[in-house]
């Protein structure tokens, strides 16, 4: 799932400083589920906005929405009646959220509220680590499971490094060695012997080193109009 | 008792195991709510929605409810008669009483004034009848003020909810009784539509032994009724034999204790632990004094020495049940013991006195009972219903009231033409053993009573009563069944958060993979609706619902010298429990606006800060102590939240205007102080 955080209060009051009435928008899905931008981070951030306007004596004002899924245009077409009371929406989606207000409201600016982090995994209730880089040729077939490119600081393929100690990455001792978690699962499974195997260079052309990627289902795609 | 809805104030959702136990369907979770919360008026509004007779049943209802309290199953069930006795001493004269909604021309006759007939006429009038009662006593009260004794029951206590049944407009009519001074033909050619027969059991019953017509020998009923006017003394050289072991034998040999009697000895056909009578009855019997060794022995013969009584002769009990479970009892006849005694008391039983029906047309059976409908509750002669124990047998208050009720409700229906059917009224279901685990022990508060030395020579009432603290300790053990979270279907993302945050594994995963909150096991903590991300989950709490309506109210009843109010969400279990009494507001400063809610734990983060953007200076946030808390948890996060709070305020340049604090949640001085260092 999309993780994403919010963006710093300045950062935020910055964005919106030229418009005197916004609209936050927050994304009923996956960032509700990390507790970034759903309907109670939208009332929260809208009241703290108004809160801190007010002290500087302005005047400006905030509503707040939330919709299903911001990257859904049937859903995010709830909000065209409001497009032309406001100035600005200011957006608690992730960034694909973001980018889709703009497109479905060319004229009123989209302003980020969060920071999209990663596609990640939940610990625990308030912990989520990244898993996942959306590479476009999945590996974990060879690996146990764990992704290295995600979860290796190096995102070496064949690991570990010399940075790996009593389990850890070097670049903090939080931070679980994924080589170390890639042997140890392969062990278990005793399949040790596929390590041995060296992979060769990964041609990166699937992730995104050939430009923005798109897929096309074609068995759905009817042609006409 | 079959479980049927007999009274509107009862959700078909929200049906608390107590409540459906209740054969008249008190709300008794929302009057322990209303006095865990300091709300005493409330809670005895709460008791008279259902509970005409609320004295008499806070005094000696058996509490059929608390034998359902899912509590029982945790650790004890909660007090809940004593409760409502308190809450009627604490609120009556404070609250009004309701009115009849509608007038309506019909008169409809109540034969007997017992707690069947007292409820019938007070629905009846409510419903806007006239109504009359014809009592065969000189005072009406029924068993209740003929035979229940003056120390289990108060006559203040009886007059107190008869004196609020006359004032609906009921007519009372003491000294009339059916067959000699009036009948029901009369009834009818005087323009009642319809007449209830409430006669109640007025005949003990006696044994067929021989030396029974000895003048010592003495039937309960007339016992009691002689004691409850002041005229029996005993010669305490003297020892008195009670047949029986059933509650009124129970009340003859408690009474005869208090009369002097030297000695006093129940001798009954059942065993130690089939002695029918309630538990507690036995229990402060026992401490009475009364002696309970003669078990499983059957009357034989009085034996007779002179023209004194020397005692029983009594033959073995093989047992007092056959197969079917029903009462039969069988003997041996060679195994003969005498139990020594001057005097006995039958306390076997009573039966009803159909003779006033005689010539009425109608109709009894070959036995002389009455014929009636078990349904409607009509005799055969239209227009005339019967209840109570005339046609239940014995039983308790409560049931009889029930059975009033009903009749009532049937005589209404037969008024208006309509037919008369009830709706089924079903319990939520026993509590699963993993949520019993986890939840938090609490003693039960037993109601104080007299100490033994105190009680014995006197018919001073022998239950003191509750104190305002434990009674407010003893209600918070309420478990609150079926008003917590509630999942909305169309605002839940699944995201599991509330399975992970609810400390009694309640949401869970279902095989077929949904989630599901499973609202009748819900202990109403509020965790999972304060972290709720999509705010998805209703609480079945209006004040939990409304919280931001307070915070606006609170808002605008303050006294602002400069700077803004001071926003104070409180629990309303804990320091603003006591808010009714006159100490409690003098010591909150004029800029302070309380907000209560049953337990901080269900405010979330927006809580603490929309008051700011409402123009409030600062929020403070009065918990209880974890200790004090049935649900520790719950201080633990809504103490998370409001650090989170803390840090968004933070970003807004709002340090130190949020304040957690948390004391004992029976010391209001500390809430007190709390608020005064925050204004200094």
């Amino acid at each position: 799932m999309i993780k994403a955080e919010q963006k710093p209060m300045d950062q935020i009051r910055k964005m919106i400083a030229d418009y005197p009435k916004v609209l936050i928008v927050g994304c009923g899905t996956c960032v509700t589920i990390c507790f970034a931008g759903g309907e109670r981070e939208v009332a929260d951030l809208a009241s703290l906005l108004r809160l801190k306007d007010r002290q500087q004596g302005g005047q400006k004002q905030f509503l707040e929405t939330t919709v299903k899924r911001v990257c859904e245009r049937e859903f995010i077409d709830q909000l065209v009646p409001k497009q032309a009371e406001v100035d600005a929406i200011l957006s608690l989606s992730c960034a694909i959220g973001v980018q889709y207000l703009a497109e479905r409201f060319p004229k009123l600016p989209v302003l980020p509220g969060l920071n999209t982090s990663f596609l990640g995994l939940i610990e625990e209730r308030w912990q989520w680590n990244e898993v996942c880089v959306a590479c476009g040729d999945c590996i974990l077939h060879l690996t146990g499971g764990i992704c290295p490119i995600a979860r290796c600081a190096k995102g070496l393929f064949n690991g570990p490094c010399g940075g790996s100690v009593g389990g850890k990455c070097e670049i903090s001792p939080e931070i679980p060695c994924a080589w170390q978690k890639i042997y140890d699962r392969m062990a278990s499974l005793g399949q040790l012997h596929k390590l041995e195997e060296i992979q060769p260079v990964r041609n990166w052309v699937s992730n995104q080193a050939a430009g923005p990627r798109r897929t096309v289902k074609e068995a759905l795609k009817i042609s006409g109009k | 008792m079959e479980s049927s809805r007999i009274a509107d104030c009862c959700s078909p959702q929200l049906n608390q195991p107590c409540q459906v136990a209740c054969p008249i369907h008190q709300n008794a979770r929302g009057y322990l709510a209303a006095i865990a919360q300091g709300e005493f008026e409330q809670a005895l509004r709460i008791i008279m929605e259902a509970n005409p007779l609320p004295s008499i049943c806070g005094t000696i209802c058996a509490h059929p409810c608390e034998d359902k309290c899912r509590r029982g199953k945790v650790d004890k069930p909660l007090s809940i008669r004593a409760l409502k006795r308190f809450a009627v001493e604490q609120g009556r004269g404070a609250i009004e009483l309701a009115r009849p909604k509608a007038r309506r021309e019909q008169k409809v006759a109540i034969v007997g004034s017992g707690p069947a007939g007292l409820v019938a006429a007070h629905d009846l009038a409510l419903m806007g009848y006239h109504v009359t009662i014809f009592e065969k006593a000189e005072t009406p009260g029924g068993a209740l003020g003929l035979y229940i004794p003056l120390y289990r029951l108060p006559r203040d206590t009886i007059r107190q909810d008869i004196k609020n049944i006359e004032a609906l407009g009921v007519e009372i009519k003491t000294g009339k009784e059916l067959g000699k001074d009036f009948t029901i033909d009369q009834l009818q050619q005087q323009g009642y539509k319809s007449v209830l027969l409430s006669l109640g059991l007025p005949v003990s019953r006696s044994l067929p032994i021989p030396g029974i017509d000895h003048k010592d020998v003495l039937l309960a009923l007339p016992f009691l009724s002689a004691v409850n006017n002041g005229k029996i003394r005993l010669d305490p050289t003297k020892v008195v034999l009670v047949i029986g072991s059933g509650n009124v034998a129970m009340d003859v040999a408690r009474s005869a204790v208090r009369c002097g009697a030297g000695k006093v000895r129940v001798v009954c056909l059942e065993a130690k632990d089939e002695m029918p009578a309630f538990p507690w009855e036995i229990e402060e019997a026992l401490e009475e004094g009364v002696e309970m060794q003669c078990c499983s022995l059957g009357p034989k013969q009085v034996i007779v020495n002179g023209n004194q009584i020397a005692g029983l002769n009594c033959k073995k009990v093989v047992s007092v049940f056959d197969a079917q479970k029903c009462f039969n009892p069988s003997y041996d006849e060679t195994v003969l013991s005498d139990i020594e005694g001057n005097m006995i008391i039958l306390s076997i039983g009573q039966a009803g006195d159909t003779s006033c029906l005689n010539g009425s047309g109608v109709k009894l059976n070959q036995r002389g009972q009455l014929v009636y409908d078990s349904n409607s509750l009509a005799t055969s002669r239209e227009g005339v219903f019967a209840c109570g124990e005339l046609i239940s047998g014995p039983g308790t208050a409560v049931q009889a009231m029930y059975s009033g009720r009903r009749a009532a409700l049937s005589i209404a229906k037969f008024l208006s033409g309509e037919e008369f059917k009830l709706e089924p009224f079903e319990p939520l279901p026993d509590l699963a053993s993993g949520v019993i685990e986890k939840v938090k022990r609490l003693e039960r508060n037993s109601v104080p009573i007299l100490p033994v030395e105190k009680r014995i020579n006197n018919v001073q009432h022998v239950e003191i009563g509750y104190s305002l603290e434990v009674a407010r300790k003893e209600a918070r053990r309420c478990l609150n069944c079926g008003v917590g979270a509630r999942r909305l279907e169309e605002k839940c993302i699944d995201c599991l958060t509330c399975v992970r945050v609810c400390p009694y594994e309640v949401p869970v995963v279902t095989p077929e993979g949904a989630v599901d909150i499973r609202f009748d096991q819900c202990q109403a903590c509020g965790i999972c609706v304060g972290e709720c991300p999509a705010r998805a989950i209703a609480f079945n709490m209006p004040e939990v619902e409304d919280v931001l309506l307070q915070v606006e109210s609170a808002m605008k009843g303050v006294k602002v010298a400069g700077g803004g109010p001071v926003i104070c969400f409180v629990c309303s279990y804990g320091a603003a429990s006591w808010r009714k009494l006159p100490g409690f507001l003098k010591g909150i400063p004029p800029q302070v606006g309380l907000v209560s809610v049953p337990c901080v734990a269900k405010l979330s983060v927006s809580h603490f800060i929309k008051p700011f953007e409402l123009g409030a200076q600062a929020v403070v946030v009065a918990a209880c102590e974890a200790a004090d808390c049935p649900h520790e948890k719950g201080i633990l996060f809504a103490q998370k939240r409001v650090d989170s709070a803390k840090q968004l305020l933070s970003q807004a340049g709002l340090d130190g205007r949020l304040e957690w604090v948390s004391f004992p949640s029976g010391d209001f001085s500390r809430f007190h102080q709390a608020l005064s260092q925050r204004q200094q």
